[in-house]
Protein backbone atom coordinates (compact mmCIF):
# COMPACT_ATOMS: atom_id res chain seq x y z
CA UNK A 1 0.00 0.00 0.00
CA UNK A 2 1.02 3.57 -0.26
CA UNK A 3 2.64 4.08 3.06
CA UNK A 4 5.35 6.58 2.29
CA UNK A 5 5.73 8.27 5.62
CA UNK A 6 9.12 6.71 6.34
CA UNK A 7 10.79 8.30 3.37
CA UNK A 8 12.35 11.76 3.34
CA UNK A 9 10.15 14.45 1.74
CA UNK A 10 12.27 14.94 -1.40
CA UNK A 11 12.07 11.29 -2.47
CA UNK A 12 8.41 11.20 -1.62
CA UNK A 13 7.68 14.04 -3.99
CA UNK A 14 9.74 12.42 -6.74
CA UNK A 15 8.12 9.01 -6.81
CA UNK A 16 4.54 10.00 -6.12
CA UNK A 17 3.98 12.44 -8.95
CA UNK A 18 1.34 10.18 -10.44
CA UNK A 19 -0.42 9.78 -7.13
CA UNK A 20 -3.87 11.27 -6.68
CA UNK A 21 -3.24 13.27 -3.54
CA UNK A 22 -0.13 13.59 -1.45
CA UNK A 23 -0.50 15.22 1.95
CA UNK A 24 3.07 15.97 2.88
CA UNK A 25 4.01 16.83 6.49
CA UNK A 26 1.09 19.23 6.80
CA UNK A 27 0.84 21.25 10.01
CA UNK A 28 -1.50 24.04 11.00
CA UNK A 29 -1.16 26.47 13.89
CA UNK A 30 -3.88 28.97 14.70
CA UNK A 31 -2.51 32.17 16.21
CA UNK A 32 -5.65 33.14 18.11
CA UNK A 33 -5.83 35.54 21.04
CA UNK A 34 -4.05 33.48 23.67
CA UNK A 35 -1.50 30.74 23.10
CA UNK A 36 -1.15 29.52 19.55
CA UNK A 37 -3.18 26.34 18.97
CA UNK A 38 -1.57 23.48 17.07
CA UNK A 39 -4.52 22.07 15.12
CA UNK A 40 -2.54 19.70 12.89
CA UNK A 41 0.94 18.31 13.33
CA UNK A 42 3.03 16.51 10.70
CA UNK A 43 0.13 14.91 8.82
CA UNK A 44 1.27 12.82 5.85
CA UNK A 45 -0.63 10.31 3.75
CA UNK A 46 -1.30 9.51 0.12
CA UNK A 47 -4.47 8.78 -1.78
CA UNK A 48 -3.71 6.78 -4.93
CA UNK A 49 -5.49 7.57 -8.17
CA UNK A 50 -8.86 5.83 -8.17
CA UNK A 51 -8.63 4.98 -4.50
CA UNK A 52 -11.34 5.61 -1.89
CA UNK A 53 -9.77 6.82 1.35
CA UNK A 54 -11.71 7.74 4.47
CA UNK A 55 -10.48 10.04 7.20
CA UNK A 56 -11.88 9.38 10.67
CA UNK A 57 -11.09 10.76 14.08
CA UNK A 58 -12.60 12.11 17.26
CA UNK A 59 -14.05 15.61 17.26
CA UNK A 60 -11.34 18.21 17.61
CA UNK A 61 -8.75 16.11 15.75
CA UNK A 62 -8.55 18.64 12.94
CA UNK A 63 -10.42 16.64 10.28
CA UNK A 64 -12.22 19.68 8.99
CA UNK A 65 -9.07 21.81 9.12
CA UNK A 66 -7.29 19.15 7.08
CA UNK A 67 -10.22 19.00 4.66
CA UNK A 68 -10.08 22.75 4.16
CA UNK A 69 -6.33 22.68 3.61
CA UNK A 70 -6.61 19.89 1.01
CA UNK A 71 -9.42 21.83 -0.69
CA UNK A 72 -7.16 24.90 -0.85
CA UNK A 73 -9.61 26.98 1.16
CA UNK A 74 -7.04 27.71 3.88
CA UNK A 75 -3.26 27.56 3.89
CA UNK A 76 -1.19 25.07 5.84
CA UNK A 77 1.37 26.48 8.27
CA UNK A 78 3.84 23.72 7.38
CA UNK A 79 4.14 21.18 4.60
CA UNK A 80 2.05 21.02 1.46
CA UNK A 81 -0.66 19.15 -0.39
CA UNK A 82 -0.01 17.98 -3.93
CA UNK A 83 -2.66 16.97 -6.42
CA UNK A 84 -1.24 14.97 -9.34
CA UNK A 85 2.20 16.28 -8.36
CA UNK A 86 1.18 19.96 -8.36
CA UNK A 87 1.14 21.82 -5.03
CA UNK A 88 -2.33 23.04 -4.05
CA UNK A 89 -2.17 26.81 -3.47
CA UNK A 90 -5.87 27.61 -3.64
CA UNK A 91 -9.20 26.13 -4.66
CA UNK A 92 -8.97 24.28 -7.97
CA UNK A 93 -11.57 22.78 -10.26
CA UNK A 94 -9.41 19.66 -10.30
CA UNK A 95 -11.14 18.94 -7.00
CA UNK A 96 -14.86 18.47 -6.58
CA UNK A 97 -15.71 19.51 -3.05
CA UNK A 98 -18.81 18.37 -1.16
CA UNK A 99 -19.67 19.92 2.20
CA UNK A 100 -21.73 18.51 5.06
CA UNK A 101 -24.48 21.10 4.81
CA UNK A 102 -24.85 20.79 1.00
CA UNK A 103 -24.49 24.52 0.44
CA UNK A 104 -26.50 24.48 -2.75
CA UNK A 105 -27.15 27.86 -4.30
CA UNK A 106 -30.78 28.29 -3.22
CA UNK A 107 -31.60 30.71 -6.04
CA UNK A 108 -30.62 28.18 -8.71
CA UNK A 109 -32.56 25.13 -9.81
CA UNK A 110 -31.07 21.64 -9.62
CA UNK A 111 -29.71 21.81 -13.14
CA UNK A 112 -28.46 25.37 -12.73
CA UNK A 113 -26.57 24.32 -9.61
CA UNK A 114 -25.00 21.42 -11.50
CA UNK A 115 -24.16 23.78 -14.34
CA UNK A 116 -22.49 26.43 -12.14
CA UNK A 117 -18.95 25.08 -12.45
CA UNK A 118 -19.38 24.18 -16.12
CA UNK A 119 -20.20 27.80 -16.94
CA UNK A 120 -16.70 28.67 -15.79
CA UNK A 121 -15.00 25.82 -17.63
CA UNK A 122 -13.51 25.33 -21.09
CA UNK A 123 -16.28 22.96 -22.15
CA UNK A 124 -18.17 24.10 -25.27
CA UNK A 125 -21.85 24.82 -24.77
CA UNK A 126 -23.14 21.55 -26.24
CA UNK A 127 -20.79 19.57 -24.00
CA UNK A 128 -21.93 21.55 -20.94
CA UNK A 129 -25.52 20.64 -21.60
CA UNK A 130 -24.63 17.01 -22.17
CA UNK A 131 -22.68 16.89 -18.90
CA UNK A 132 -25.53 18.49 -16.94
CA UNK A 133 -27.90 15.84 -18.31
CA UNK A 134 -25.42 13.10 -17.51
CA UNK A 135 -24.75 14.26 -13.93
CA UNK A 136 -28.40 14.89 -13.10
CA UNK A 137 -29.16 11.42 -14.42
CA UNK A 138 -26.21 9.89 -12.54
CA UNK A 139 -27.67 11.01 -9.21
CA UNK A 140 -31.23 10.12 -10.24
CA UNK A 141 -32.69 13.60 -10.17
CA UNK A 142 -33.74 14.06 -13.80
CA UNK A 143 -37.34 14.41 -12.67
CA UNK A 144 -36.39 17.27 -10.34
CA UNK A 145 -33.96 19.14 -12.57
CA UNK A 146 -36.16 22.24 -12.64
CA UNK A 147 -36.81 22.30 -8.89
CA UNK A 148 -35.28 24.71 -6.41
CA UNK A 149 -33.27 23.28 -3.47
CA UNK A 150 -35.90 24.41 -0.98
CA UNK A 151 -38.33 21.80 -2.26
CA UNK A 152 -35.82 18.92 -2.01
CA UNK A 153 -35.16 16.55 0.89
CA UNK A 154 -31.74 16.45 2.56
CA UNK A 155 -30.73 13.33 0.67
CA UNK A 156 -31.70 14.86 -2.65
CA UNK A 157 -29.82 18.06 -1.85
CA UNK A 158 -26.67 16.10 -1.15
CA UNK A 159 -27.07 14.25 -4.47
CA UNK A 160 -27.26 17.60 -6.22
CA UNK A 161 -24.11 18.72 -4.38
CA UNK A 162 -22.31 15.57 -5.56
CA UNK A 163 -23.50 16.06 -9.14
CA UNK A 164 -22.40 19.71 -9.00
CA UNK A 165 -18.96 18.70 -7.73
CA UNK A 166 -18.54 16.00 -10.40
CA UNK A 167 -19.82 18.09 -13.31
CA UNK A 168 -16.47 19.65 -14.20
CA UNK A 169 -14.87 16.19 -14.14
CA UNK A 170 -12.41 16.76 -11.29
CA UNK A 171 -9.56 14.34 -10.58
CA UNK A 172 -10.54 14.14 -6.92
CA UNK A 173 -13.84 14.09 -5.07
CA UNK A 174 -13.26 15.60 -1.63
CA UNK A 175 -16.08 15.21 0.88
CA UNK A 176 -16.48 16.52 4.43
CA UNK A 177 -19.01 14.46 6.41
CA UNK A 178 -21.36 14.67 3.44
CA UNK A 179 -23.97 12.35 4.95
CA UNK A 180 -23.83 13.73 8.48
CA UNK A 181 -27.00 15.77 8.14
CA UNK A 182 -29.38 13.10 6.81
CA UNK A 183 -31.28 10.35 8.60
CA UNK A 184 -29.77 6.86 8.98
CA UNK A 185 -31.84 5.24 6.24
CA UNK A 186 -31.04 7.92 3.69
CA UNK A 187 -27.42 7.81 4.72
CA UNK A 188 -27.11 4.10 3.89
CA UNK A 189 -28.76 4.67 0.54
CA UNK A 190 -26.43 7.56 -0.23
CA UNK A 191 -23.43 5.44 0.76
CA UNK A 192 -24.44 2.74 -1.72
CA UNK A 193 -25.05 5.35 -4.38
CA UNK A 194 -21.70 6.99 -3.75
CA UNK A 195 -19.94 3.65 -4.18
CA UNK A 196 -21.82 3.16 -7.45
CA UNK A 197 -20.76 6.61 -8.63
CA UNK A 198 -17.18 5.95 -7.55
CA UNK A 199 -17.07 2.61 -9.37
CA UNK A 200 -18.68 3.98 -12.52
CA UNK A 201 -16.54 7.13 -12.73
CA UNK A 202 -13.27 5.78 -11.32
CA UNK A 203 -12.71 9.01 -9.36
CA UNK A 204 -10.25 9.32 -6.53
CA UNK A 205 -12.25 9.94 -3.36
CA UNK A 206 -11.17 11.44 -0.06
CA UNK A 207 -14.01 11.20 2.44
CA UNK A 208 -13.98 12.76 5.91
CA UNK A 209 -16.35 11.29 8.51
CA UNK A 210 -16.67 10.77 12.26
CA UNK A 211 -18.74 7.64 11.69
CA UNK A 212 -16.45 4.59 11.93
CA UNK A 213 -18.97 2.18 10.39
CA UNK A 214 -19.36 4.56 7.46
CA UNK A 215 -15.60 4.64 6.94
CA UNK A 216 -15.40 0.85 7.01
CA UNK A 217 -18.34 0.58 4.60
CA UNK A 218 -16.77 2.91 2.07
CA UNK A 219 -13.01 3.10 2.27
CA UNK A 220 -10.19 1.11 0.66
CA UNK A 221 -8.13 2.51 3.48
CA UNK A 222 -8.93 4.50 6.59
CA UNK A 223 -6.68 7.26 7.84
CA UNK A 224 -7.32 7.32 11.59
CA UNK A 225 -6.55 10.60 13.30
CA UNK A 226 -5.89 11.48 16.92
CA UNK A 227 -6.47 14.79 18.67
CA UNK A 228 -4.38 17.43 20.47
CA UNK A 229 -2.59 18.06 18.28
CA UNK A 230 -4.40 16.63 15.27
CA UNK A 231 -2.18 13.92 13.84
CA UNK A 232 -2.35 10.53 12.16
CA UNK A 233 -2.71 7.64 14.58
CA UNK A 234 -2.60 4.91 11.97
CA UNK A 235 -3.63 4.02 8.44
CA UNK A 236 -5.85 0.94 8.34
CA UNK A 237 -6.34 -1.19 5.19
CA UNK A 238 -9.88 -2.42 4.88
CA UNK A 239 -9.59 -6.02 3.63
CA UNK A 240 -13.28 -6.72 3.28
CA UNK A 241 -14.85 -7.59 -0.06
CA UNK A 242 -17.50 -5.27 -1.45
CA UNK A 243 -20.41 -5.07 -1.09
CA UNK A 244 -19.66 -4.97 2.61
CA UNK A 245 -22.25 -6.21 5.05
CA UNK A 246 -22.38 -4.89 8.58
CA UNK A 247 -23.14 -8.41 9.86
CA UNK A 248 -19.87 -9.75 8.38
CA UNK A 249 -17.40 -10.63 11.21
CA UNK A 250 -14.52 -9.05 9.26
CA UNK A 251 -16.52 -5.81 9.06
CA UNK A 252 -17.04 -5.85 12.82
CA UNK A 253 -13.35 -6.49 13.45
CA UNK A 254 -12.37 -3.47 11.38
CA UNK A 255 -14.88 -1.27 13.15
CA UNK A 256 -13.59 -2.44 16.54
CA UNK A 257 -9.99 -1.91 15.49
CA UNK A 258 -10.61 1.67 14.29
CA UNK A 259 -12.68 2.48 17.37
CA UNK A 260 -9.87 1.24 19.55
CA UNK A 261 -7.42 3.49 17.73
CA UNK A 262 -9.70 6.47 18.21
CA UNK A 263 -10.29 5.56 21.81
CA UNK A 264 -14.04 5.71 21.39
CA UNK A 265 -16.51 3.57 23.29
CA UNK A 266 -17.12 0.28 21.46
CA UNK B 1 -29.75 5.52 -8.49
CA UNK B 2 -32.92 5.45 -6.52
CA UNK B 3 -35.12 8.45 -6.98
CA UNK B 4 -37.22 9.79 -4.17
CA UNK B 5 -36.31 9.86 -0.49
CA UNK B 6 -39.38 11.74 0.58
CA UNK B 7 -38.68 15.03 -1.12
CA UNK B 8 -41.44 17.58 -1.09
CA UNK B 9 -41.99 18.90 -4.53
CA UNK B 10 -44.87 21.30 -4.42
CA UNK B 11 -44.87 23.57 -7.39
CA UNK B 12 -48.45 23.22 -8.51
CA UNK B 13 -49.90 26.08 -10.49
CA UNK B 14 -52.46 26.80 -7.80
CA UNK B 15 -49.81 27.53 -5.20
CA UNK B 16 -47.94 29.88 -7.45
CA UNK B 17 -51.03 31.86 -8.34
CA UNK B 18 -52.22 32.25 -4.77
CA UNK B 19 -48.82 33.10 -3.37
CA UNK B 20 -47.97 35.80 -5.83
CA UNK B 21 -51.38 37.27 -6.61
CA UNK B 22 -52.36 40.77 -5.71
CA UNK B 23 -55.57 39.31 -4.25
CA UNK B 24 -53.53 37.76 -1.43
CA UNK B 25 -52.04 41.12 -0.57
CA UNK B 26 -55.45 42.65 -0.06
CA UNK B 27 -56.87 39.59 1.65
CA UNK B 28 -59.32 38.95 -1.16
CA UNK B 29 -58.71 35.21 -1.18
CA UNK B 30 -60.07 34.83 2.35
CA UNK B 31 -63.58 36.25 2.68
CA UNK B 32 -63.50 36.21 6.48
CA UNK B 33 -60.30 38.24 6.63
CA UNK B 34 -61.69 40.65 4.09
CA UNK B 35 -64.92 41.00 6.05
CA UNK B 36 -63.09 41.76 9.30
CA UNK B 37 -60.94 44.33 7.53
CA UNK B 38 -63.97 46.08 6.06
CA UNK B 39 -65.65 46.00 9.48
CA UNK B 40 -62.60 47.60 11.09
CA UNK B 41 -62.51 50.31 8.49
CA UNK B 42 -66.24 51.06 8.79
CA UNK B 43 -65.94 51.10 12.59
CA UNK B 44 -63.15 53.64 12.34
CA UNK B 45 -65.16 55.84 9.98
CA UNK B 46 -68.18 55.67 12.30
CA UNK B 47 -66.10 56.66 15.31
CA UNK B 48 -64.49 59.46 13.35
CA UNK B 49 -67.88 60.71 12.23
CA UNK B 50 -69.30 60.57 15.79
CA UNK B 51 -66.37 62.52 17.21
CA UNK B 52 -66.49 65.06 14.37
CA UNK B 53 -70.08 65.93 15.33
CA UNK B 54 -68.80 67.27 18.63
CA UNK B 55 -66.02 69.35 17.10
CA UNK B 56 -65.86 72.32 14.72
CA UNK B 57 -64.66 71.45 11.18
CA UNK B 58 -61.34 73.25 11.64
CA UNK B 59 -60.49 70.79 14.43
CA UNK B 60 -61.92 67.61 12.93
CA UNK B 61 -64.05 67.60 9.77
CA UNK B 62 -66.43 64.71 9.22
CA UNK B 63 -65.50 61.91 6.79
CA UNK B 64 -68.33 63.12 4.56
CA UNK B 65 -66.77 66.59 4.35
CA UNK B 66 -63.40 65.01 3.53
CA UNK B 67 -64.97 62.89 0.80
CA UNK B 68 -66.59 66.01 -0.66
CA UNK B 69 -63.25 67.83 -0.62
CA UNK B 70 -61.54 64.83 -2.21
CA UNK B 71 -64.11 64.86 -5.01
CA UNK B 72 -63.88 68.63 -5.52
CA UNK B 73 -60.08 68.55 -5.72
CA UNK B 74 -60.22 65.62 -8.13
CA UNK B 75 -62.81 67.26 -10.39
CA UNK B 76 -60.98 70.59 -10.47
CA UNK B 77 -57.81 68.82 -11.59
CA UNK B 78 -55.73 70.22 -8.74
CA UNK B 79 -55.30 66.82 -7.13
CA UNK B 80 -54.17 65.10 -10.29
CA UNK B 81 -51.70 67.88 -11.05
CA UNK B 82 -50.29 67.71 -7.51
CA UNK B 83 -49.98 63.93 -7.68
CA UNK B 84 -48.25 64.02 -11.06
CA UNK B 85 -45.86 66.64 -9.76
CA UNK B 86 -45.06 64.62 -6.63
CA UNK B 87 -44.51 61.47 -8.66
CA UNK B 88 -42.06 63.45 -10.76
CA UNK B 89 -40.02 64.11 -7.60
CA UNK B 90 -40.50 60.68 -6.20
CA UNK B 91 -39.45 58.59 -9.22
CA UNK B 92 -36.05 60.17 -9.95
CA UNK B 93 -35.29 60.65 -6.24
CA UNK B 94 -36.12 57.05 -5.43
CA UNK B 95 -34.29 55.65 -8.44
CA UNK B 96 -31.10 57.58 -7.74
CA UNK B 97 -31.19 56.98 -3.97
CA UNK B 98 -31.96 53.29 -4.34
CA UNK B 99 -29.34 52.69 -7.01
CA UNK B 100 -26.55 54.52 -5.23
CA UNK B 101 -27.54 53.06 -1.85
CA UNK B 102 -27.45 49.47 -3.09
CA UNK B 103 -24.24 50.05 -5.02
CA UNK B 104 -22.44 51.60 -2.05
CA UNK B 105 -23.88 49.07 0.41
CA UNK B 106 -22.75 46.07 -1.63
CA UNK B 107 -19.33 47.55 -2.39
CA UNK B 108 -18.54 48.66 1.18
CA UNK B 109 -19.75 45.42 2.74
CA UNK B 110 -17.83 43.27 0.29
CA UNK B 111 -14.54 45.17 0.23
CA UNK B 112 -12.77 45.40 3.57
CA UNK B 113 -10.40 48.24 2.50
CA UNK B 114 -13.28 50.27 1.09
CA UNK B 115 -15.21 49.67 4.30
CA UNK B 116 -12.28 50.82 6.43
CA UNK B 117 -11.92 54.00 4.39
CA UNK B 118 -15.61 54.90 4.39
CA UNK B 119 -16.74 53.73 7.85
CA UNK B 120 -15.99 56.99 9.73
CA UNK B 121 -17.59 59.06 6.99
CA UNK B 122 -20.69 56.85 7.00
CA UNK B 123 -21.01 57.19 10.79
CA UNK B 124 -20.69 60.95 10.49
CA UNK B 125 -23.24 61.39 7.70
CA UNK B 126 -25.77 58.78 8.75
CA UNK B 127 -27.44 60.82 11.54
CA UNK B 128 -28.07 63.80 9.26
CA UNK B 129 -31.82 63.91 8.53
CA UNK B 130 -32.56 64.48 4.85
CA UNK B 131 -34.52 67.59 5.77
CA UNK B 132 -31.45 69.18 7.30
CA UNK B 133 -30.06 69.20 3.78
CA UNK B 134 -32.77 71.45 2.40
CA UNK B 135 -30.33 74.33 2.32
CA UNK B 136 -28.00 72.30 0.10
CA UNK B 137 -30.90 71.17 -2.06
CA UNK B 138 -31.81 74.80 -2.70
CA UNK B 139 -28.22 75.93 -3.17
CA UNK B 140 -27.26 73.08 -5.50
CA UNK B 141 -30.48 72.51 -7.41
CA UNK B 142 -32.79 75.42 -6.64
CA UNK B 143 -36.47 75.54 -5.67
CA UNK B 144 -37.45 72.98 -8.25
CA UNK B 145 -38.11 69.33 -8.99
CA UNK B 146 -34.44 68.43 -8.82
CA UNK B 147 -34.10 69.97 -5.35
CA UNK B 148 -37.05 67.95 -4.08
CA UNK B 149 -35.73 64.79 -5.74
CA UNK B 150 -32.39 65.33 -3.99
CA UNK B 151 -34.00 65.25 -0.52
CA UNK B 152 -35.89 62.09 -1.45
CA UNK B 153 -32.75 60.48 -2.85
CA UNK B 154 -30.83 61.08 0.39
CA UNK B 155 -33.52 59.35 2.43
CA UNK B 156 -33.72 56.43 0.00
CA UNK B 157 -29.96 56.11 -0.11
CA UNK B 158 -29.50 55.30 3.57
CA UNK B 159 -32.27 52.75 3.80
CA UNK B 160 -30.96 50.90 0.78
CA UNK B 161 -27.37 51.30 1.86
CA UNK B 162 -27.92 49.63 5.22
CA UNK B 163 -30.20 46.94 3.82
CA UNK B 164 -27.68 46.00 1.12
CA UNK B 165 -24.74 46.27 3.52
CA UNK B 166 -26.41 43.97 6.04
CA UNK B 167 -27.52 41.52 3.37
CA UNK B 168 -24.03 41.20 1.91
CA UNK B 169 -22.48 40.86 5.36
CA UNK B 170 -24.93 38.05 6.02
CA UNK B 171 -23.99 36.04 2.93
CA UNK B 172 -22.77 32.64 4.08
CA UNK B 173 -19.00 32.19 3.87
CA UNK B 174 -19.71 28.63 2.89
CA UNK B 175 -21.46 29.67 -0.32
CA UNK B 176 -18.46 31.80 -1.16
CA UNK B 177 -16.21 28.78 -0.50
CA UNK B 178 -18.38 26.62 -2.75
CA UNK B 179 -18.10 29.28 -5.43
CA UNK B 180 -14.32 29.24 -5.14
CA UNK B 181 -14.14 25.44 -5.43
CA UNK B 182 -16.38 25.62 -8.52
CA UNK B 183 -14.05 27.92 -10.37
CA UNK B 184 -15.26 31.42 -9.47
CA UNK B 185 -12.18 33.58 -9.84
CA UNK B 186 -12.07 37.30 -9.23
CA UNK B 187 -14.18 39.60 -7.10
CA UNK B 188 -16.54 40.64 -9.88
CA UNK B 189 -17.59 37.11 -10.75
CA UNK B 190 -18.03 36.30 -7.06
CA UNK B 191 -20.18 39.37 -6.42
CA UNK B 192 -22.26 38.83 -9.55
CA UNK B 193 -22.69 35.06 -9.29
CA UNK B 194 -22.83 34.43 -5.55
CA UNK B 195 -22.97 37.53 -3.36
CA UNK B 196 -25.70 39.46 -5.18
CA UNK B 197 -28.13 36.58 -5.63
CA UNK B 198 -27.55 35.44 -2.04
CA UNK B 199 -28.25 38.91 -0.66
CA UNK B 200 -31.15 39.66 -3.00
CA UNK B 201 -33.88 38.98 -0.40
CA UNK B 202 -32.37 41.57 1.97
CA UNK B 203 -31.78 44.05 -0.83
CA UNK B 204 -35.38 43.75 -2.01
CA UNK B 205 -36.67 44.30 1.52
CA UNK B 206 -34.59 47.47 1.58
CA UNK B 207 -36.00 48.65 -1.72
CA UNK B 208 -39.52 48.04 -0.46
CA UNK B 209 -38.92 49.94 2.78
CA UNK B 210 -37.22 52.68 0.80
CA UNK B 211 -40.14 53.07 -1.61
CA UNK B 212 -42.42 53.88 1.31
CA UNK B 213 -39.93 56.11 3.07
CA UNK B 214 -39.20 58.05 -0.11
CA UNK B 215 -42.89 58.58 -0.68
CA UNK B 216 -43.18 60.06 2.82
CA UNK B 217 -40.21 62.29 2.09
CA UNK B 218 -42.10 63.67 -0.90
CA UNK B 219 -44.14 65.70 1.56
CA UNK B 220 -41.11 66.91 3.44
CA UNK B 221 -39.29 67.75 0.23
CA UNK B 222 -42.18 69.89 -0.95
CA UNK B 223 -42.33 72.15 2.12
CA UNK B 224 -40.12 74.65 0.36
CA UNK B 225 -42.92 75.41 -2.04
CA UNK B 226 -42.23 72.95 -4.81
CA UNK B 227 -45.61 71.97 -6.26
CA UNK B 228 -47.03 68.60 -5.25
CA UNK B 229 -49.17 66.75 -2.75
CA UNK B 230 -46.94 67.92 0.09
CA UNK B 231 -47.42 71.56 -0.77
CA UNK B 232 -51.19 71.10 -1.05
CA UNK B 233 -51.28 69.58 2.45
CA UNK B 234 -49.29 72.48 3.87
CA UNK B 235 -51.37 75.03 2.04
CA UNK B 236 -54.62 73.47 3.26
CA UNK B 237 -53.30 73.38 6.81
CA UNK B 238 -52.23 77.01 6.67
CA UNK B 239 -55.73 77.95 5.49
CA UNK B 240 -57.28 75.87 8.28
CA UNK B 241 -58.86 73.59 5.64
CA UNK B 242 -58.40 70.35 7.54
CA UNK B 243 -60.81 68.52 5.22
CA UNK B 244 -58.59 69.34 2.23
CA UNK B 245 -55.48 68.36 4.13
CA UNK B 246 -56.97 64.99 4.99
CA UNK B 247 -58.07 64.48 1.38
CA UNK B 248 -54.47 64.92 0.23
CA UNK B 249 -53.17 62.72 3.03
CA UNK B 250 -55.54 60.09 1.68
CA UNK B 251 -53.95 60.47 -1.76
CA UNK B 252 -50.58 59.74 -0.18
CA UNK B 253 -51.86 56.62 1.55
CA UNK B 254 -53.55 55.28 -1.56
CA UNK B 255 -50.47 55.92 -3.66
CA UNK B 256 -48.30 54.14 -1.11
CA UNK B 257 -50.69 51.20 -1.00
CA UNK B 258 -50.64 50.80 -4.78
CA UNK B 259 -46.85 50.97 -4.96
CA UNK B 260 -46.32 48.59 -2.05
CA UNK B 261 -48.75 45.98 -3.32
CA UNK B 262 -47.20 46.13 -6.78
CA UNK B 263 -43.68 45.82 -5.42
CA UNK B 264 -44.55 42.90 -3.17
CA UNK B 265 -45.95 41.07 -6.15
CA UNK B 266 -42.70 41.68 -8.02
CA UNK B 267 -40.68 40.66 -4.97
CA UNK B 268 -42.45 37.33 -4.66
CA UNK B 269 -41.99 36.61 -8.31
CA UNK B 270 -38.27 37.35 -8.20
CA UNK B 271 -37.79 35.32 -5.02
CA UNK B 272 -39.83 32.35 -6.20
CA UNK B 273 -36.94 30.10 -5.08
CA UNK B 274 -37.54 31.11 -1.46
CA UNK B 275 -41.00 29.60 -1.22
Amino acid sequence: MAEVTDEPPAERAADTDDAGVVVDAVGKTYAGDGDPVRALDDVSFTVETGEFVCLVGPSGCGKTTLFRIVAGLIDATDGEVRLGGTPVTGPTTEMGVVFQEYHLFPWLTVEENVRFGLDRSDYPEAERERRVDEMVDLVGLTEFRGSYPKSLSGGMKQRVAIARALAVDPALLLMDEPFGAVDAQTREMLQRELLDVWQSTGKTVCFVTHDVAEAVTLGDRIVVMAAEPGRIAEVVDVDVDRPRERGDPAFGEHVARVRELIGAQP
Amino acid sequence: MATDTGGRFDGSDDDVRNETGIGTELGLDDPRRLLRGVAGLLGFLALWHAVSLTQPPIVLPSPVAVAASFRAELVSGTMTAALVSSVRHWIPGTLVGTGLGIGAGVAFAWSRPLDDVTAPLVRLLRPVPPLALIGFAIAWFGLNDAGAAFIIAVGGFWINFYAAYGAVEGVSEDLVDVGRTLGVRGELDMVRSVVLPASLPGILTGIRTGLGRCWMLVIAAEIFSVPGVGREILRASNNLRVDRAIAYILVLSLMYLVVDVAFRAVQRRVLVWQK
